[in-house]
């Protein structure tokens, strides 16, 4: 038989076992007590609450330390067992170290500031990759819904990373902003700093022209830390929503059982192509950025 | 009734209100990934097309590469993030 029939029947037998299941349960119509947002709502397990702002600790703060305790063992155990024939984990932590060094910091910056600065871009790109591959992990965090083992209560399984929430990635965005301007204007003085935003070629023009541009390049200095975090958090929250629906949320959401049997194997593809690609190429994308506005901020040319 | 009421007074604004919030996530989420797609594909072509003419280059345009479609396909999320704010917590 042949590739393309054997593709064909597969096929045809995927779409014959949902039409049957359509056919067995129908449509139980919509379902109005199933809120997906819920799932990404935070409960206080700890109420804390000083001068009216809320510290209460959630499962937010549990990713967060989590993520934050997981970049710091790995490094520290893999660094105090450094053997001259490398397992594979050390020898898959020294590719992301030689990444990061090399391809991210080396990229972007030269020389003393790539010294200086490659610490916190290495640590922010294995901080965001721990905790965007912690968030594929389910863990027993869903305190709305519990199960019991043996008059046991534990929390439902779900899935719930850090960065899936824009507080943290606005944070991490605050760090490296401010640290560029601060860096940008270390290295040239705040009245050259400010004057590097204008683009070169302008020496003829008026300064309401000149103003004018330094407006839209105020505005686009602004603009980098909602792109920056907005990126990261929308990547994460989409993909956990698209398995939270493949993996079943639309064939509750919508009462169609049998839309599940269509949707559940997509879950799967789109796991795998958020744990195998996503997860990795936005904790490159956050450290790249990082590394590129402080090499623009530090370098002679804008 | 009386016929010269338009129809969509008859409508209520709750039904309004629904059908704006799903008009929103399927314009955000739909529209939205257009953009993205033809970006993407560009990115990917051109990237193909550039190793065609240099393989040696090939190892060099990797990283651009990943850098250059994370950008774009971040533009799809975005809107499709700024639809689902619309349509649940709108």
């Amino acid at each position: 038989m042949s590739t393309k029939a054997k593709v064909l029947i597969g096929f045809g037998v995927y779409l014959a076992v949902s039409i049957l299941l359509l056919l067995i349960f129908g449509n139980d119509g919509k379902n109005e007590a199933f809120k997906p947002q819920n799932e990404f709502k935070l409960e206080p397990w700890l109420s804390i609450h000083i001068a009216g702002i809320d510290f209460s600790i959630n499962k937010a703060v549990l990713y967060l330390v989590l993520a934050s305790l997981l970049t710091i063992a790995v490094m520290v155990w893999i660094a105090r067992r450094m053997v001259d024939r490398p397992n594979r984990v050390q020898a898959a932590v020294e590719m992301a170290y030689d990444l990061t060094k090399n391809t991210i910091t080396g990229g972007s910056l030269q020389g003393e500031l790539a010294r200086k600065w490659f610490p916190f871009i290495g640590a922010l790109f294995f901080w965001i990759w721990f905790s965007n591959m912690l968030g594929f992990l389910p863990l027993p965090t869903n305190t709305e819904h519990t199960f019991s083992i043996g008059g046991l209560e534990i929390p439902s399984f779900a899935i719930y990373a850090a960065t899936a929430n824009i507080a943290i990635p606005l944070v991490l965005t605050l760090v490296v902003w401010l640290s560029y301007h601060v860096e940008g204007i270390r290295a040239k003085g705040a009245g050259a700093y400010f004057k590097s935003w204008l683009p070169p070629g302008l020496e003829e023009m008026s300064p309401i022209g000149k103003g004018a541009i330094f407006v839209i390049e105020v505005i686009s200095h602004f603009v980098r830390l909602i792109s920056l975090s907005v990126r990261l958090f929308a990547n994460i929250l989409a993909g956990h929503l698209l398995l939270l629906f493949m993996g079943g949320g639309l064939a509750v959401l919508l009462g169609i059982a049998a839309l599940g049997a269509l949707t559940f194997p997509l879950a799967f593809a789109f796991f795998i192509f958020e744990v195998g690609l996503v997860a990795t190429l936005q904790a490159f994308i956050f450290s790249t950025l990082s590394a590129i506005y402080i090499g623009g901020a530090t370098s002679a040319s804008h | 009734m009386d016929p010269t009421v338009l129809p969509l007074a008859a409508v209520s604004s709750e039904a309004v209100e629904s059908a704006g919030k799903a008009i929103a996530l399927g314009v955000g989420a739909g529209l939205g990934s257009i953009g993205a797609g033809i970006g993407v594909g560009f990115i990917f072509g051109k990237e193909i097309e550039s190793v065609a003419r240099q393989p040696e280059m090939k190892s060099d345009l990797e990283s651009i590469r990943w850098l250059g479609f994370a950008l774009t396909e971040a533009v799809a999320f975005y809107t499709f993030i700024f639809g689902l704010i619309a349509f649940f917590l709108a």
